[in-house]
C-alpha cells in the first residue's frame, strides 16, 4: 500500500517554528514502569528488518533510503483510515510533517498482535471490574499477545496502535536527538528541532536522515508520552495520503493483482447452504479455459481472463447432492426464535450475562414488546476474491483480509504448507465489513491455485457468489419487557435475545478443532448489556438459537441489532410514562448514579437537547408527515448519540437529516472520524430502509442490488457530526455511527406517526 | 481480428471475443484495473467509463459495442472538466475504502462535461452509482468544488473529458 504514495524528495519543511528540544524529550518526561515499560521492552527486542542505507528504530518505525520515515501498521486500511491515522501520531511525534511519513504494513510477529480485539469479547462491564476480572483481563491479555493474533475489527486498530506508536516516535526523536548532541557537540537541551531537522546552536543542522543511522545505533531509552492533545497534527487532520490514488484509480485492491501469468477463476457454490458438489465437467473446447476445479461444495472454472472462466462456468455441466443441503427457510428461523422465547427462563443455552437485583419481584404497570431484525449481507464494493501461487516449497496470497496471521495460518493449512513458509500481500482493502475477517475464501483460492501448482490464480466471486457465501449478520428475536413504578421509572427489566453465537460459529470454521459454546456469545448481546441508564432489577439474556445459517461480524455486531431493540423500547417506555423522549432518558442516566458511562451518556444527551432547540425539526412538505427521533448508545468504547429526522408520504419513508454527537475519548484524526460516522449512519441507514436476506429451502434469495437495495445519492441523508473530546480513553471510531441510527429513525417514525415499528428493515 | 477504438486517446485493438464484457477487456486485456467490478449487472456503477463523451457501465458494455468509439477509463481521464471534479474528490477527501470512486469520478466528469453549468440537484440525480461505505456527503461536497471551480473561472471550456 505504501507504494502508492509518491515518494517525497526529501523531507519537506513545512513548519519554522522552532521547537526546544528540552520540551519535546529529555530528563523531565524519563519514566520507565508498568504499561510503559512493557511496551518498551518491545521496542529493546525488536528492530524492523533494515536494508541498505535504511535505519531501523525498534518495531514501529524505519528511516527508508529515499528519506521518508516509515511507520508500520499490523492493520488492514478498509476505508478507515489507520494508515492515515498511523501517519499522524509518528509525525506529530517525531515532530516531523505527515508528507514525510508513510506507512507500510507490519510483518506479521506476535508483537503486532490485536489483543483488544478478543478482550472486548469477554463478557464483562469494562466500566465497572471486580478484581477478578481485571486478573482475568490481564491473563487473557499475555496469552493473546503470546498467540499473537493479528486482526483488524472491532473498531480496535486507532485503541491497539495509538501508544505504542506514540512511544516509538517519541524514543526515536530522543534517539535522533542524542545523535545530533554527539555529532553537534552541544547539550541536548540546547538543540532545536525544525521540520525534520535538528539544528545546534551555532547554526549548523542536520536533516533526520542524516542522523538516522547513528541515531539507530543508540540504545532506545525509556521516554514518557504526555497524554493525547491538539498538537500539530493530532486533533486536527491533515490530507490522506490514501486520497489521491483512490481517485485518480491508481490505489490497487486484491482484485487488482496481476502477476505474470496469472489465471482466472469462476466459482460456483451450491444452490443450497450445506450442498455439497457431486460431479462437474466442462465441453472440452470451451474457448480459453484451462481447467476446471471440484471443490467440496463449489466448482471454479479456470481461464486466461475471468471473462472466459464465467464463459466456461456457464457451459459447465454440474451436479450438486442436496442431500445434507440446510431445508432452512426464513420463516422457520424465526419460529425457532419464538419457540426459545417462549419457553424464556427454562430455554438451553441461554445466558445471563447481566444481571442486577432480581426483575422477577418488580411489580409496577408491564410494558412488553417483541422486535426483530432481519439476516443481512455484507456487499463489500469489492466483490470477494483472493490470487494465491502456490509450489512445493512456498505459497504467496494476495488478498484483502482482515487478519494477515490468520490468512498466513490458514493458506498454509490449504497449500499443504507452513506458515512461514506463506507470504501475505495485503493491498487496500474495497470494503471489508467484517466480511474479510472470515476468510473460508483465501482457503478456496488457494485450494484452487493448488491445482495450477506454480501459476499465480485469481479467484473472484460474481456479486451473487459473493452474497452467496457470506457470513450473514445473524437475523435475531428479543422479548423486552419492564414495569414502571407510579413516576414512571422501571422497576424490573427483562431482556432476551434468540441469535445464534456468532463466535462459536466463527472459531468453529477458522478453527475447526476447536469447541465450541463454552461461554456466552457477547458479542450478539453488545448494545443491551451493562446499560448506562439506572434499571435495577435487570436481567439481560443470551437465548442461543443456531439454524444453521452461517453468520459473521457484520459492521458493529450485535450493537447493530441490540441497540434497536434496546433504544425503540426505551423510546415505549417512555411514551408508557408520558414523558418526552429526551426527558426521560435524561431521569434514567441520573437514576444510574456516579456510573462513569452515564455521566459521558449524559454529556451527549445535554446535546441533543441542544441541537433540537437550535435546529428544530422541519414541517414536511407538501403534506408529509415529519418526525425527529433521538437514540443514544455506548459501542466500542465510545458514545454517539442521534438525531433523526424522518419525512413520510404514504408508505415511503425518507430519513432527510442525521445529527451525531460523538465522544470517542479525543478524536486524533477529528475529519475522519467524522467521515467515518457519516459513513457508517449511511451504511446502517442501508439496513433500516432495504436490507434484508431470505432463505428459501437453503437457498439465498438475493442475488445482486436490485434484490438487496443500498443507499445512493438520491436516499442518503444529509448528515452532520459533533465531536466531544471528553478526554476518556480513546474509543472505537469505525462501527459506531451504525448502532443508534435504526432506533433513531424509528422513533422519529413514531413521533411522525403514531406507529411503532419494531420489526427491520422500517416497513410502513 | 479484434474490435479497433480509440482508447485513452491512441488507437488500440481489443482482441478478447466481440461479445464480453468491456470491462473484462479492459481489465484483463488491456490491464486497465482502475476500472473496477462490482456487480456485474450494470446497478452500481463501479466499472463506468465514458464513451464518445457519456457515461457507460463497461460491465454492461459489449466489446464490439465499442468499435470504432472513443473510449475513457479513469487512466485516461484528462482536460479542465476531470481536473475539476478530481480536485473536488481530493478537497472533499471523498474516499474512504476508495473501490468505488473511480466509477463515481469518470460519472461525474461525463455528467459535467455535458453542461458545466448544471445545477448541483441536477448533476447529482444522474449520478446512480452506488458507494457502500457512504461517502455520499462527501460527494456531494466534491460536485459542489467542481461546479464551483469551473464556474468561477472565465468562460470554462465545454470539452468533454474524452480525447
Amino acid at each position: 500500500m505504501s507504494d502508492e504514495r509518491k515518494p517525497s524528495r526529501g523531507v519537506k519543511i513545512a513548519r519554522r517554528t522552532f521547537l526546544a528540544i528540552a520540551g519535546v524529550v529529555g530528563g523531565g518526561l524519563l519514566v520507565g514502569a508498568g504499561a510503559v515499560a512493557w511496551r518498551l521492552r518491545q521496542i529493546d527486542n525488536y528492530k524492523l528488518p533494515a536494508g541498505d542505507g535504511e535505519a531501523s528504530f525498534g518495531a514501529w518505525l524505519k528511516f527508508t533510503r529515499d528519506g521518508m520515515i516509515e511507520v508500520v501498521v499490523p492493520h488492514q486500511d478498509m476505508g478507515q483510515g489507520i494508515y492515515a491515522l498511523a501517519v499522524l501520531l509518528a509525525a506529530e511525534g517525531l515532530k516531523a510533517p505527515p508528507e514525510a511519513v508513510r506507512a507500510a504494513p507490519a510483518p506479521i510477529e506476535a508483537r503486532y498482535a490485536n489483543p483488544v480485539m478478543l478482550l472486548d469479547g469477554l463478557p464483562m462491564d469494562e466500566a465497572a471490574l471486580t478484581a477478578p476480572q481485571r486478573a482475568t483481563l490481564w491473563t487473557f491479555d499475555k496469552i493473546l499477545r503470546t498467540l499473537g493474533l493479528q486482526g483488524t475489527g472491532g473498531s480496535t486498530s486507532t485503541r491497539n496502535i495509538a501508544e505504542p506508536i506514540r512511544l516509538a516516535a517519541a524514543s526515536a526523536l530522543d534517539m535522533l536527538a542524542r545523535a545530533a548532541s554527539a555529532r553537534f557537540d552541544a547539550p541536548v537541551d540546547q538543540l532545536k528541532i525544525v521540520g525534520g531537522a535538528i539544528l545546534a546552536p551555532d547554526g549548523k543542522s542536520a536533516t533526520y536522515g542524516e542522523l538516522a543511522e547513528a541515531a539507530a545505533k543508540l540504545a532506545p531509552r525509556a521516554i514518557a508520552v504526555p497524554p493525547l492533545a491538539i498538537g500539530d497534527y493530532v486533533g486536527k487532520g491533515a490530507p490522506r495520503f490514501d486520497v489521491p490514488p483512490k481517485v485518480y484509480g491508481r490505489a490497487k485492491y486484491g482484485i487488482d493483482t496481476r502477476e505474470p501469468g496469472q489465471l482466472y477463476a469462476a466459482i460456483r457454490h451450491s444452490p443450497r447452504l450445506g450442498g455439497r458438489l457431486s460431479r462437474a465437467s466442462i465441453p472440452a473446447d470451451a474457448a480459453g479455459v484451462r481447467g476446471i476445479v471440484e471443490g467440496k461444495d463449489y466448482v471454479a472454472v479456470v481461464g486466461e481472463t475471468y471473462a472466459a472462466a464465467m464463459a466456461g462456468l456457464d457451459k459447465a455441466d454440474v451436479v450438486w447432492d442436496e442431500s445434507n443441503a440446510l431445508k432452512v427457510s426464513t420463516g422457520d428461523v424465526f419460529a425457532a426464535y419464538r419457540a426459545a422465547l417462549d419457553r424464556g427462563a427454562d430455554y438451553k443455552p441461554r445466558w445471563v450475562i447481566d444481571a442486577v437485583g432480581d426483575p422477577s419481584g418488580a411489580t409496577g404497570k408491564a410494558v412488553k414488546a417483541t422486535y426483530d431484525a432481519p439476516f443481512l449481507a455484507h456487499v463489500t464494493m469489492e466483490p470477494i476474491n483472493a490470487t494465491a501461487l502456490v509450489t512445493e516449497t512456498g505459497a504467496k496470497v494476495w488478498a484483502g483480509h482482515q487478519s494477515a496471521s490468520l490468512v498466513q495460518l490458514l493458506a498454509a493449512g490449504a497449500a499443504g504448507l507452513k506458515s512461514e513458509q506463506v507470504e501475505v500481500f495485503t493491498p487496500f482493502l474495497g470494503g471489508g465489513f467484517g466480511r474479510r475477517a472470515d476468510l473460508g475464501y483465501v482457503v478456496t483460492a488457494v485450494e484452487i491455485a493448488r491445482k495450477f501448482m506454480g501459476v499465480p490464480v485469481q479467484t473472484i466471486w460474481s456479486r451473487a457468489e459473493d452474497i452467496r457465501d457470506d457470513v450473514y449478520r445473524p437475523a435475531a428475536m428479543a422479548d423486552v419487557s419492564a414495569t414502571l413504578g407510579d413516576d414512571g421509572m422501571p422497576t424490573g427489566f427483562t431482556y432476551r435475545i434468540a441469535v445464534p453465537s456468532i463466535t462459536d460459529q466463527f472459531v468453529a470454521r477458522a478453527m475447526p478443532s476447536a469447541k465450541g459454546g463454552l461461554m456466552a456469545d457477547r458479542t450478539t448481546v453488545d448494545g443491551a448489556l451493562f446499560p448506562f441508564y439506572g434499571l435495577p432489577n435487570r436481567s439481560i439474556e443470551n437465548l442461543t438459537v443456531d439454524s444453521g445459517v452461517p453468520v459473521g461480524f457484520w459492521r458493529s455486531v450485535g450493537y447493530s441489532l441490540n441497540c434497536f431493540f434496546f433504544e425503540s423500547f426505551i423510546d415505549e417506555l417512555a411514551a408508557a410514562a408520558g414523558a418526552k423522549p429526551l426527558d426521560y432518558r435524561s431521569r434514567l442516566l441520573a437514576a444510574a448514579g456516579a456510573y462513569e458511562p452515564a455521566r459521558r451518556a449524559h454529556a451527549l444527551l445535554h446535546r441533543m437537547g441542544r441541537y433540537d432547540q437550535a435546529r428544530p425539526l422541519a414541517p414536511g412538505a407538501d403534506g408529509a408527515k415529519s418526525g425527529r427521533g433521538f437514540a443514544l448508545t455506548e459501542c466500542f468504547h465510545s458514545f454517539v448519540g442521534q438525531v433523526a429526522d424522518v419525512e413520510i408520504v404514504d408508505k415511503t419513508l425518507r430519513v432527510r437529516r442525521v445529527h451525531a454527537v460523538v465522544d470517542c475519548g479525543f478524536a486524533i484524526d477529528p475529519p475522519n472520524v467524522a467521515a467515518q460516522v457519516r459513513g457508517a449512519i449511511n451504511y446502517g441507514l442501508s439496513a433500516v430502509l432495504f436490507g434484508k436476506i431470505d432463505f428459501d429451502q437453503g437457498r439465498v434469495a438475493q442475488t445482486n442490488f436490485d434484490s438487496y437495495p443500498v443507499l445512493t445519492l438520491e436516499t442518503a441523508p444529509e448528515i452532520t457530526v459533533e465531536i466531544v473530546n471528553s478526554g476518556a480513553a480513546i474509543g472505537g471510531v469505525g462501527e459506531i455511527g451504525v448502532p443508534a441510527l435504526a432506533p433513531a429513525v424509528a422513533n422519529a417514525v413514531f413521533a411522525a406517526t403514531g406507529r411503532r415499528l419494531r420489526s427491520l428493515p422500517l416497513t410502513l | 481480428m479484434g474490435v479497433d477504438l480509440t482508447l485513452n486517446g491512441a488507437a488500440a485493438t481489443l482482441s478478447s471475443p466481440p461479445d464480453s464484457p468491456l470491462l473484462w477487456a479492459l481489465r484483463d486485456e488491456r490491464r486497465l484495473v482502475g476500472v473496477k467490478f462490482g456487480c456485474g449487472a450494470g446497478l452500481c456503477g463501479a466499472c463506468t467509463v465514458i464513451i464518445d463523451g457519456r457515461q457507460a457501465r463497461s460491465c454492461q458494455t459489449q466489446v464490439k459495442d465499442v468499435a470504432g468509439k472513443t473510449v475513457v477509463t479513469i487512466e485516461g481521464l484528462s482536460g479542465d472538466i476531470a481536473q475539476a471534479v478530481t480536485d473536488g474528490w481530493i478537497a472533499a477527501q471523498a474516499p474512504q475504502c476508495g473501490y468505488c470512486q473511480p466509477g463515481f469520478v469518470m460519472a461525474a466528469t461525463a455528467v459535467i462535461a455535458a453542461d458545466p453549468k448544471q445545477t448541483r440537484e441536477q448533476a447529482l440525480s444522474q449520478l446512480t452509482n452506488i458507494c457502500r461505505c457512504g461517502t455520499y456527503d462527501a460527494i456531494r461536497a466534491a460536485i459542489d468544488h467542481a461546479l464551483g471551480a469551473l464556474n468561477a473561472a472565465p468562460s470554462p471550456q465545454k470539452q468533454g473529458s474524452a480525447q
